[in-house]
């Protein structure tokens, strides 16, 4: 079974990805009878084409000269050679654009209206279009899968195939490592917040501009989807009241611990509303966690409490979420020779 | 914190001369008649006229209500101690939230006045903070009437922090 695929975005998931699918070929060969051709690689700039197949060792062996590679084509996008592509599945890991969801959103409008299938790392497009996007994919009978948007390769999203006979009625989560880091040396050193953000920056768990993260932005995007996902709402971030955790003091945190609590940032869905937010949590709650895991707790109707954790970001995290995705559609579809 | 049943939450707002001594020759009458106290609030910088504003919060049987309250009046009065505001509630429920900004500036008596005039009990306050003029930390307990909901409770709290541009942590 051969499945052609088209990577869009070579970022730090897009190479984790490609380092994955070489790593795992010969396990799809032997396990699976597959065999995942790399027919495109784009980059902003231009894209690596080859329909017989790209050498990924080749590609990963070239680091960041991969422009040098005979195949590579220079100034040519995604957008416009989408429709023209040979590929099954289109992989879309561009960044997140948290204001317009573009390029990711147009990609992926693109390949569903080419009937391919579309896995995705880019949450921006899920959480400002989600209909649209869903949409658009049933209509043209074409599976997207994103589970990489929230909690990276903790399997959150896809859960719901396991929660058939059950109702989940509601969702707290704590969904961005960086805030999590932050507040969790926060409370253990008693460092004041810019300390311990400049720790977390120094230790890559921040960005240079962590706006997204501290402000709750990155979190309010993925309980949209989540809430989307599984509980069938249909929201936007424009439904998010979002609070980050700057104003936090280490005096807060201290008379929060004098009554057994911690100062948590959670992302919440319950009653039709999303809110994200610093909130207290009793220290005993197993949302409870340090550094920079993410946790995430469903309230259902027939099990009580079902605790997801695990990490959340990372290049080879989001990547495993991704062929985890892709292997999924594989076997839905059951491509042929 | 368990109630008994048929237990009746009362606030008093009441002024105590700045001298040693007086919280409590304001305790002692409120304990002899069978108040269970959980939380007294002393402001001294709203000191006016060497009188200090205080809230007591207890807790009396509903049984011995009438008769221990007439009491309470009676002995503070003794005492030589105005009581300026009295409010009452049935069973209450408890929730603890924090704050963060300028509590006190923003008039902390005023915030506990609204929020008493709904039946809205702060039980404790526990206050941190580093310098005067950075802000302050405050921890409230806070309890609320049966007729109220948790939701109304927070969006209650919301709204009084929005107004003074204070940041509000719930559980």
């Amino acid at each position: 079974m051969k499945v052609k695929i088209c990577l869009i975005g070579k970022g730090i998931v897009g190479t984790s990805f490609l380092q994955l699918i070489k790593n795992k070929q010969d396990q799809f060969d032997q396990k699976f009878n597959l065999k995942i051709i790399v027919t495109s690689i784009f980059e902003y700039d231009g894209a690596l084409i080859k329909e017989s197949g790209i050498n990924l060792g080749e590609v990963l062996d070239a680091g960041t000269n991969f422009r040098n590679l005979p195949y590579w084509k220079k100034n040519v996008s995604a957008k416009k050679l989408i429709s023209t592509l040979d590929a099954d599945i289109c992989i879309e890991t561009t960044p997140t654009n948290p204001k317009s969801g573009e390029p990711g959103l147009t990609h992926i409008i693109e390949a569903l209206n080419n009937k391919m299938d579309v896995v995705s790392s880019n949450k921006g497009p899920f959480y400002l279009e989600y209909d649209k996007i869903r949409n658009l994919a049933a209509k043209n009978n074409c599976f997207v899968k994103y589970e990489a948007t929230v909690a990276s390769c903790v399997p959150t999203l896809g859960i719901i195939e396991n929660l058939i006979g059950n109702e989940i009625l509601s969702i707290k989560a704590i969904l961005n490592g960086t805030n999590n880091f932050i507040l969790s040396r926060m409370a253990a050193e008693g460092v004041d917040f810019s300390l311990a953000l400049k720790e977390a920056q120094e230790l890559g768990y921040a960005e240079t501009d962590p706006t997204l993260d501290i402000e709750g932005f990155d979190a309010a995007g993925k309980i949209v989807i989540l809430s989307n996902d599984l509980l069938g709402w249909s929201k936007s971030i424009h439904d998010v009241k979002v609070e980050g955790i700057t104003k936090i003091t280490p005096n807060a945190i201290d008379l929060a611990k004098s009554d057994g609590f911690v100062i948590k940032h959670l992302a919440i869905a319950e009653d039709n509303k999303l809110v994200v937010e610093p909130r207290l949590i009793n220290r005993h709650s197993p949302l409870n966690i340090s550094g920079n895991l993410n946790v995430i707790e469903l309230e259902t109707k027939y099990a009580g409490s079902i605790i997801l954790m695990g990490r959340g970001a990372g290049g080879l995290e989001a990547a495993s979420a991704l062929i985890n995705d892709l292997l999924s559609i594989i076997k839905h579809r059951g491509f042929s020779e | 914190m368990i109630y008994a049943k048929n237990n009746i939450m009362i606030n008093l707002e009441v002024k105590l001369p700045d001298t040693p001594g007086s919280l409590v020759e304001l305790i002692r009458p409120i304990s002899k008649n069978g108040g269970n106290i959980f939380g007294i609030l002393h402001f001294h910088d709203k000191k006016i006229n060497d009188l200090i504003p205080v809230n007591i919060t207890f807790e009396l049987s509903e049984d011995i209500k009438e008769l221990s309250l007439e009491n309470i009046r009676k002995e503070l009065k003794e005492n030589n101690i105005q009581i300026e505001n009295i409010t009452y509630g049935n069973e209450k429920r408890e929730i603890t939230v924090l704050i963060t900004g300028h509590v006190f500036d923003t008039d902390v008596l005023d915030t506990i006045k609204r929020l008493a005039s709904k039946e809205i009990i702060i039980s404790e306050l526990h206050a941190k903070f580093t310098e005067l003029k950075e802000v302050s930390n405050v921890k409230l307990r806070i309890k609320f009437p049966e007729n109220m909901t948790k939701r109304e409770l927070i969006d209650e709290l919301r709204n009084i922090c929005k107004e003074k541009q204070l940041f509000l942590i719930t559980g």
